[in-house]
């Protein structure tokens, strides 16, 4: 492979150039080592790339990914599978971001495809849904749309393109049998986690199970380690604080969150707080698209106001739909 | 439903006999999971047919009453539980759907949404999505079904649906983001063209509109041809500050009814059928169970009558006795009715049907 070539396929380990690069490399013990690093780094958000001087190298660095791949396809824990994938979409868009020659090709093998027109940028309309990230600002409400095509900026389309690596990476196939080892590096990594790591989150949190059926829905994702967007989680904010949690007890409820980040979210819940924001209405949480039942009650917070017998009623309809749903 | 047995049984054979030669062409039938119910929309899915003809065969010899099919296209439609299935990807399906407080109310403003069906499909599923694959069918009851198939639309999950359904009902909609203001001074409101689409072409139209139709409604200065050709060929331009109001932000305040009325209202209660992909839709052109109505499909929304065109094809006359009072209603094309409480009437099979199913009648033994 060239040169450039190579180096293309250690900043996108995830590329067809990537696969190409290692298809005749042995896994060895030092590249499951490496895969476990990489695993742990997402863990810790760290976002730089590591340096590769030598060509050597290269390859190793490029097969680390896939061996981490192998290992999540083995432990199957959702919550760092989600992380990984978080950050190695983070990692490419920085990557994106200082070699801007990078961004067609690698938009380009997620099919994300723009024409120009007279100095506008415009992409397909169900490409710019599948990739778009689920906060206000990409709402198709407000944007330039016409005959199936989306106005979108240059950054932006990096933006997607860090979207579809994210959704890319998480798709990891099951690894029932792995070679012995994939096996030692996935328990060494289990081993190396804290302790402490189940005990956190939502779960040692939330003990009192009683909510409106939208927050209990959006408590079950975080559960699930799903991510949330802006608006959900801004919801969650505010009901907390509404209902009395401490901010280090909000905190630690986001913290399930495969893209958790304890800066932002504190500084996030403290904006929240200082500046008094309210429980969204009904009405909002609505429009949101959050609202998943029939209650009646103008505010979330009414819920509390409500009995037994009405809360039992609510939830046995939204049982109800949900199984309809899955019947 | 309150049918007696005659009533079931007559009305199985005019819907069996139906079925005979009704046109059962679903798209890829072989990938969609059926659902049948004799007297409620499902009591039994996980079905599939390999072609119209063996989908003909068991309408005409078991005939339920309600038959819907998956908007979702499957390796193995009929395997259970669902994720055995082999989900390949679902039609785009809106659902237009009418509430009335009567029993009969809704049958009466079919009309009235033929107009945000119009503009579903014209303004938004082709002009802003830029679909082409858009069939229309009559729900067979209180509304109407939009199936969109274009293959790139058809791999969208159900997130990405929901945003499609948003933007048709206008949620998350600002329309005072439409608007910037330059900050130079004086400042120039910046704000939508015309030659722009989606919500930011549609309002600058609909405000020319009301300038060219009620422009009074804005400002009562733009009664006044030449404040308003201003203001129009500022809005062409995309500068909305020669509109004669001293500051720009009661300009907009007083856009806020235009920007309201531009979503399509009448999607709003069945957003979950487009963003559910589980969901199963009416079989076009098969019967509504609850009405009788065929769930015909139509392509000219403008001529479409389903109270005329979705009525069971018969020749025959048979005699009912109403159960309940109805009121005047426009059945194969004339005024039929009000009917009486007790009143036994002669009438052409399909309308004495329609109001069997209701349940607001029962046939006469001769």
């Amino acid at each position: 492979m060239e040169k450039g070539g190579l180096n293309f396929a250690v900043r996108y380990p995830f590329s067809e150039d990537a696969k190409k690069a290692i298809a005749d490399i042995q896994l060895t013990e030092r590249i499951a080592d490496l895969a476990v690093e990489r695993i742990k780094k997402a863990l810790a958000g760290e976002m730089r790339a590591r340096a590769v001087l030598h060509e050597s190298d290269k390859e190793e660095e490029i097969a680390s990914f896939a061996a981490a791949r192998m290992i999540l396809g083995y432990l199957r824990n959702p919550f760092l599978t989600s992380r990984f994938a978080v950050n190695e979409a983070k990692i490419a868009h920085n990557w994106l971001d200082r070699n801007e020659n990078d961004v067609e090709a690698v938009a380009r093998s997620f099919g994300i495809e723009t024409t120009d027109r007279k100095g506008r940028m415009l992409l397909r309309l169900p490409v710019y849904l599948r990739y778009s990230p689920r906060s206000v600002d990409y709402r198709i409400t407000n944007r330039r749309l016409e005959d199936g095509m989306v106005d979108i900026t240059s950054h932006e389309k990096k933006r997607l393109t860090e979207e579809a690596v994210r959704k890319h990476v998480e798709r990891i196939p099951l690894v029932r049998d792995p070679p012995d080892v994939i096996k030692n590096a996935g328990e060494k990594l289990l081993e190396s986690l804290p302790k402490t790591q189940e005990a956190r989150g939502i779960g040692a949190v939330m003990k009192v199970e009683d909510h409106p059926p939208c927050v209990e829905r959006l408590l079950e994702s975080l559960r699930k380690h799903e991510n949330l967007n802006h608006q959900a989680r801004y919801y969650l904010a505010t009901y907390f604080m509404a209902i009395g949690m401490k901010d280090e007890t909000i905190m630690q409820a986001f913290s399930d969150a495969p893209d958790f980040n304890q800066k932002t979210t504190a500084y996030q819940v403290g904006q929240i707080r200082k500046k008094g924001y309210s429980v969204p209405s009904c009405a909002t949480v609505m429009t949101y698209g959050l609202c998943c039942a029939v209650c009646r009650i103008g505010s979330p917070l009414n819920w509390h106001t409500l009995g037994k017998e009405r809360k039992d009623v609510i939830k046995e309809q939204v049982a109800a739909r949900t199984e309809e749903r899955t019947a | 439903m309150s049918m007696t047995e005659t009533d079931r049984a007559m009305m199985t054979k005019v819907f069996s006999s139906y079925y005979r030669q009704a046109d059962l062409d679903v798209v890829a039938i072989g990938q969609r999971e059926f659902g049948v119910g004799f007297s409620r929309k499902i009591e039994s899915r996980h079905l599939s047919f390999m072609s119209p003809g063996e989908l003909r065969n068991y309408l005409t010899s078991n005939t339920p009453f309600f038959v819907s099919h998956s908007i979702s296209y499957y390796d193995y439609p009929g395997a259970t539980p669902m994720e055995k299935k082999g989900w390949k990807g679902a039609d785009l399906v809106f659902d237009l759907d009418l509430h009335s407080e009567t029993k009969y109310g809704a049958f009466l403003l079919l009309g009235k949404v033929k107009a945000d069906l119009a503009r579903l499909v014209r303004d938004f599923i082709k002009g802003d999505f830029g679909c082409n694959d858009v069939t229309l069918n009559f729900s067979g009851n209180r509304g109407y079904h939009v199936h969109v198939r274009d293959k790139d639309f058809r791999v969208l999950g159900s997130e990405e649906r929901r945003e499609l359904v948003d933007y048709v009902m206008g949620n998350g909609l600002n329309y005072r983001d439409f608007f910037s203001e330059t900050p130079a001074k004086p400042a120039k409101l910046l704000g939508p063209r015309q030659d722009e689409g989606g919500y930011r072409g549609r309002f600058a139209n609909m405000t020319l509109k009301v300038l060219e139709e009620k422009p009074a409604t804005i400002h009562r200065n733009l009664k006044q041809e030449k404040a308003r050709e201003v203001f129009v060929k500022g809005i062409m331009e995309g500068n909305w500050s020669t509109s004669p109001f001293q500051k720009n932000g009661e300009l907009i305040a007083r856009l806020g009814p235009i920007a309201q009325a531009l979503p399509v209202a009448s999607v709003d209660t069945d957003a979950g059928v487009t963003q559910d992909l589980s969901k199963l839709i009416r079989v076009p052109n098969s019967i509504h169970g609850d009405t009788g109505l065929i769930a015909k499909t139509f392509d000219d929304i403008d001529s479409f009558e389903p109270l005329r065109d979705a009525l069971l094809p018969s020749s025959q006359i048979i005699k009912i006795r109403f159960l309940e009072d109805v009121p005047e209603l426009p059945l194969r094309g004339e005024a039929t009715g009000p009917f009486k409480k007790d009143e036994e009437k002669e009438l052409n099979l399909a309308v004495a049907g329609f109001y069997v199913l209701k349940g607001s009648a029962t046939i006469v033994k001769r």
